[in-house]
């Protein structure tokens, strides 16, 4: 009576057949299309939820009185999808028969998002997410209860593998184009908060238009100043092939020295301490600590090993007013 | 992703072996052949550090090897220079012309409320903007999809910031040589 009109009911037939084949991994007496159908409803998210309410609803309102006697004894068995499958049904119970009652409707809006918001918080376990730390005790503690950590590991790894779990708030639209939007524009603004931390002075900046305007702005100062330094070391070296090597072997303990930024810098645009309040503390002490060595070394040794200087200084600083004019800086 | 120093070793060496390449062809030459050939190397280096994984990366060893094949070939010969060189880049979406004029014209004749008309205005902001990322990041145009985009900018600064580190450095060092 009722599996073919399900079947038909449900959206993602890849989705169904998935799941009928786990639910038979999980409970070998158990593999009617019925299991693969509240298996189904169980994963699909809140979006696709909503239409099927709907659908269901025009034709089948005994199935539900049925199903939930079919899935109260599964509930110990798989503590993850069945646990889910059994509130659902009633939940959804309770939509068909009250279907008038606007409020009750809403409540019942509330539990599902609920309940999509538990399942999330599974997934982000599995990512190692820091938020889902908190409520790690909290969910621990109901796998004791239901006695099965295998099976609901196994059911967490096929979610990761098949599903990217989203949840739509209350009040949010639901169906699935807006949801696919939904995550492309979190996504984005994610990378937008690496960008803000990564580009100095962006963080003060609201706003999408102003921040891509300021990343611009940085990358393109970068690329010229990788122009003007190499610009600069041509002119100050003219054979380009110290001993990088050398150095890195000679590497001593040396006193820390603290770098001037070059008034060079200032001309070209961006100051030295806008670039590097790009960096993390630590990064800027270990890049500078790196190369302190070698300015030690080369102050302390015959300099001709390292740097071929065959120009005087006078001829450099000529060079570098030359330098100027072609740059256009 | 933040420049680490290990990152900053490598791209060192990296340089360093493209320098040498270029050290015969570098002895008698002006300053400007000279900063030419530094900064092809120390883009290439950078590119190469990524081995091919991210867009930027190969759309600017591709630049590179239109300019100096050679030199490119021979950097990157430990990491499959060839494999780099052809691996296609994602396909550019071209929009038929004709459909994209009729879909705006579709688009004006509704007519709008203001907070609609300055959503579009802010919207239309950041897609210039976005426009003008695409043009700064070597490879920018190719990447259709805006999360990509920004993905690679991401990449791209954390690169420039190691490559402008290292030269500064030695800068400073060379600088520092030439006052003593």
């Amino acid at each position: 009576m009722n599996g073919g009109d399900l079947l038909l009911n449900c959206t993602d037939m890849s989705v169904l057949e998935r799941q009928r084949a786990h639910l038979k991994y999980l409970n070998p007496s158990f593999d009617s299309p019925l299991a693969g159908f509240f298996a189904d409803t169980s994963m699909i998210n809140g979006g696709e939820m909503d239409g099927f309410l709907a659908t269901a609803g025009l034709n089948l309102p005994m199935i539900y009185g049925q199903t939930t006697v079919v899935g109260d004894p599964r509930m110990s068995i798989s503590p993850e999808t069945t646990l889910g499958t059994g509130n659902f049904k009633k939940r959804k119970f309770d939509t068909e028969t009250k279907d008038c009652n606007e409020k009750k409707k809403m409540v019942n809006r509330e539990e599902v998002t609920e309940e999509e918001e538990e399942k999330s918080k599974i997934t982000e376990l599995n990512n190692g997410s820091p938020k889902s730390i908190k409520k790690m005790k909290n969910k621990a503690k109901k796998e004791e209860n239901n006695c099965s950590n295998d099976s609901s590991k196994v059911t967490k790894e096929l979610e990761k593998t098949d599903y990217i779990h989203v949840r739509a708030r209350r009040g949010q639209a639901t169906d699935s184009h807006s949801i696919a939007e939904r995550v492309r524009r979190e996504k984005i603004s994610e990378r937008m908060k690496f960008l803000q931390d990564l580009v100095p002075g962006c963080d003060k900046i609201t706003g999408k238009a102003g921040m891509l305007d300021e990343i611009i702005n940085y990358v393109q100062s970068l690329q010229r100043q990788i122009e003007f330094l190499s610009m600069k070391l041509a002119v100050v070296n003219p054979r380009p092939d110290f001993d990088m090597d050398d150095i890195f072997a000679k590497e001593v303990v040396s006193t820390p020295m603290t770098v001037v930024p070059s008034p060079e810098m200032v001309h070209s645009g961006y100051s030295h301490e806008m670039v590097n309040s790009g960096y993390s503390n630590e990064m800027v002490n270990s890049g500078y600590h790196h190369f302190n060595p070698m300015q030690q070394v080369e102050t302390s040794s015959d300099p001709l090993s390292y740097f071929n200087n065959g120009q005087p200084p006078s001829m450099w600083h000529s060079d570098v007013q030359n330098l100027y004019g072609s740059l256009g800086v | 992703m933040q420049p680490t120093s290990s990152m900053n070793e490598e791209f060192l060496k990296k340089w360093q072996m493209g320098l040498q390449i270029f050290r015969p062809s570098i002895d008698n030459t002006s300053v400007h052949e000279r900063k030419k050939a530094i900064k092809l190397s120390a883009d290439v280096a950078m590119a190469s550090l990524r081995k091919g994984t991210t867009c930027w990366s190969r759309a600017l060893i591709e630049k590179t090897a239109t300019e100096d094949n050679f030199l490119v070939r021979q950097m990157l010969s430990g990491i499959k220079a060839e494999a780099l060189i052809n691996k296609k880049l994602p396909k550019r979406t071209v929009c038929h012309r004709k459909i994209v004029r009729r879909s705006k014209k579709i688009l004006r004749r509704k007519s709008k409320s203001a907070s609609e008309e300055a959503a579009a205005k802010a919207k239309r902001l950041v897609k210039r903007r976005t426009q003008g990322l695409r043009n700064v990041v070597p490879g920018g145009e190719l990447m259709s999809n805006d999360v990509l985009l920004l993905q690679e900018t991401l990449d791209y600064i954390v690169s420039l910031q190691t490559q402008v580190n290292v030269m500064r450095s030695i800068v400073d060092a060379a600088e520092a040589e030439i006052e003593r």
